[in-house]
C-alpha cells in the first residue's frame, strides 16, 4: 500500500461529493489510498497572470508547503501531492513550477509563512489522480479489479481545459490525449471519440452570462451524441457543473427530449470495480446517471 | 479564558519597579506590574468602551500596540497582557463590522449559507494574518478555509475558544469578519449537524412534568441563612 498525500479542493466538499468518495475507494482498492491533508486552504484558483502578484500565490506555496509535511507524517509515501479537480492541479503545477525556477519569487512567499513555520523548498511534485492512475498503478492492473465490466457504456472522453493546458500543468499531450481513453477502455466500456474533447465548457461564465455556457455545452453534448456516446467522462468539477445543469435548462428551455449523464472518471471506476453505488452521490447530478445503469441493466 | 501572553520573550526582564509607555503618543511611567488595562486606568484614563469582565473572556479590550524600535504591529487583550518598556499603546473601543441578519431555522449547513451571508469569505488569500493576531491562539485561517470548503463542524469547533475580539477582523486583506463566520459557523453547527444528547429530551420531559417543582418551592420558601448554608454544604465534584 502506497499512502498519498491528497488535496482535495473546495468543490470536492460542495458540489462533487461523488467525485471525492469514489476516487478515495478506488484508491484503496488499488492500494494507492488518497488521504487528506488534515488542513488545507484553497489553491489559489483562479491562477493570476500578473507575474508579480505573489499575495495571490501564498495560498498554493502554503499547500504545498503542508503537503510536505504531511508526507512526513505518512507512512510509506511519495513526494507527491496529488489532486483530483482538474483547477487544483492546474493551479498548484504551475505556482511549482513559477517557484522552482525564480528562487526569489520563492523567498519573498516564504517570508510570509515563515513564523507559521509553512516555508516551502521547492522538493513536492504535484500530480493529477489520472497520472497516478497512469504512471505508477497502471491500466493492466485497473483492469485487474474490474468485477463488473461497463459493458453497453458508450463514453465520450472530455477533457476541458484545464488538464492540457498550460505547458507547466498538462497531464498529457494536448492534441491527442490517450488517459481517459485508455482509462475508460480498462473498465470494459467503449470510447466513443469526440473532436470537442477540450471545447471549452463556458467555465466562469456561469455566474454572469449563463447562455454563453448553454451554447458550448448544445455543442458539446451534441457532438458525443451524434457520435453514439450515451455518458461523458469528466475531471473537473466545473465542467461537470456547467454540463450537467445546461443539459437540464436545455431541456427545459427548448423541449431537449436526449441528454447523457456525465460521469467523474473515478465513478465509473467505482462502478466496475463493485463498490457501493451510494458513494457516487449520483442524487446531486441533475441528469440522473442511475436511468443509463438501469437501462443498460447494470447491477 | 485568553492565555496571558507577554509578547517578547527576550525583553521581559524585571517585574518590579518602573516601565515607560506611550499611550496615544505620550509618555507614562507606570508600574511593571501592572496589565495594560490597568496601566492605562493608572495613566489617568477612564475605560467607558472597550472593557468588560477583565478575565479574558468577553473580548471587549482587543489593543493595537508597536515597541520602540520594532516595525511590527502587536495585538493583545488589554487585561491580560503585562505591559513592558516602550510600549506604544492605543486601546480599541469597538471593531466595526458587518452584521447580516438571518433566520437560523431557514438555512442549510452548507459553504453556499456561509457565502451568501458573508460572500468575501472567497477573497481569503490564506496569508493568515487572522491567526497570527488571535489573543486565543486559534487557527482563524483554518475555519475560515473549513467555511469555504462546507466543513461547518470542523469550522465551528476550531472557532469555538473565540471571544469575538476582532482583532482578526482588522488585520485581513480580504476585509472578511471572521469572528461573525464563526459565529454563524457554529450556529449553522448547533441548529443542524450536532447530534442531541440522548438525556436531553428525557430531561425536558421531567421538567414539563414538574418534577422538580416541590425541590424549587422548598428552595424559594427558604431564608437567606439557610440558603447559604445550603450552598455552602452543596455537593461539589
Amino acid at each position: 500500500m502506497v499512502n498519498y498525500s491528497y488535496f482535495p479542493g473546495c468543490n470536492l466538499k460542495t458540489n462533487a461529493k461523488g467525485f471525492e468518495k469514489s476516487a478515495i475507494a478506488v484508491s484503496k482498492k488499488l492500494e494507492a489510498e488518497l488521504v487528506e491533508i488534515p488542513n488545507w486552504n484553497c489553491c489559489g484558483t483562479v491562477h493570476t497572470m500578473t507575474a508579480d502578484n505573489l499575495m495571490k500565490r501564498i495560498a498554493p506555496v502554503r499547500v504545498l508547503a503542508r503537503s510536505r509535511k504531511h508526507v512526513e507524517e505518512l507512512e510509506n509515501s511519495s513526494q507527491d501531492i496529488v489532486t483530483l479537480c482538474s483547477m487544483c492541479n492546474s493551479t498548484l503545477k504551475i505556482v511549482n513550477s513559477e517557484v522552482l525556477v525564480d528562487p526569489e519569487k520563492l523567498e519573498v512567499i516564504n517570508f510570509q509563512l515563515e513564523d507559521d513555520e509553512e516555508t516551502y523548498s521547492s522538493d513536492m511534485e504535484v500530480k493529477h489522480f489520472l497520472e497516478i492512475l497512469r504512471d505508477n498503478i497502471g491500466f493492466a492492473k485497473i483492469a485487474n479489479k474490474v468485477v463488473k465490466p461497463l459493458k453497453g457504456f458508450k463514453v465520450t472522453p472530455y477533457y476541458g481545459c484545464m488538464l492540457l493546458h498550460p505547458e507547466e500543468a498538462k497531464i498529457d499531450d494536448e492534441e491527442m490525449p490517450s488517459v481517459l481513453e485508455n482509462l475508460i477502455e480498462s473498465l470494459g466500456a467503449e470510447v466513443v471519440f469526440s473532436p470537442l474533447f477540450k471545447y471549452c465548457c463556458g467555465s466562469y461564465h456561469i455566474v454572469s452570462d449563463e447562455d454563453i455556457v448553454t451554447r458550448q455545452v448544445q455543442k458539446i453534448i451534441d457532438s458525443a451524441m451524434i457520435r453514439g456516446a450515451n455518458a461523458l467522462a469528466v475531471a473537473c468539477p466545473l465542467c461537470a457543473y456547467n454540463l450537467d445543469q445546461q443539459q437540464k435548462m436545455l431541456m427545459e428551455k427548448t423541449g431537449k427530449k436526449e441528454a447523457i449523464p456525465i460521469f467523474y472518471f473515478s465513478q465509473l471506476m467505482a462502478l466496475a470495480m463493485g463498490e457501493p453505488v451510494e458513494i457516487n452521490h449520483f442524487e446531486d447530478h441533475k441528469i440522473d446517471p442511475r436511468i443509463l445503469l438501469k437501462e443498460l441493466k447494470f447491477k | 479564558m485568553s492565555k496571558a501572553k507577554t509578547e517578547s520573550k527576550n525583553t521581559k526582564k524585571e517585574t518590579t519597579g518602573n516601565v515607560k509607555i506611550y499611550i496615544m503618543g505620550s509618555a507614562y511611567e507606570v508600574p511593571a506590574t501592572l496589565t495594560i488595562m490597568k496601566a492605562m486606568e493608572y495613566a489617568g484614563y477612564k475605560f467607558t468602551r472597550g472593557s468588560g469582565c477583565r478575565a479574558g473572556f468577553c473580548g471587549a479590550c482587543s489593543t493595537v500596540y508597536r515597541k520602540e524600535g520594532d516595525f511590527r504591529i502587536y495585538t493583545a487583550l488589554a487585561c491580560q497582557t503585562m505591559v513592558e518598556d516602550g510600549m506604544v499603546l492605543t486601546q480599541l473601543p469597538f471593531v466595526p463590522a458587518d452584521k447580516p441578519t438571518y433566520d437560523i431555522n431557514n438555512l442549510t449547513p452548507s459553504a453556499n449559507t456561509i457565502l451568501r451571508f458573508y460572500p468575501e469569505v472567497a477573497r481569503c488569500l490564506s496569508c493568515n494574518a487572522c491567526s497570527k493576531v488571535c489573543p486565543q491562539d486559534i487557527q482563524v485561517m483554518d475555519y475560515i478555509q473549513f467555511s469555504l470548503q462546507g466543513q461547518i463542524d470542523k469550522a465551528a469547533e476550531e472557532s469555538f475558544d473565540c471571544v469575538s475580539c476582532g482583532l482578526c477582523a482588522i488585520r485581513c486583506p480580504a476585509e472578511i469578519p471572521q469572528y461573525h463566520v464563526a459565529e454563524l459557523a457554529r450556529r449553522l453547527y448547533g441548529k443542524y449537524l450536532m447530534i442531541a444528547p440522548s438525556y436531553l429530551d428525557e430531561r425536558i420531559k421531567e421538567i414539563i412534568d414538574g418534577k422538580y417543582e416541590d425541590g424549587f418551592k422548598e428552595l424559594m420558601a427558604l431564608s437567606k441563612e439557610k440558603l447559604e448554608e445550603r450552598y455552602k454544604n452543596r455537593d461539589k465534584e
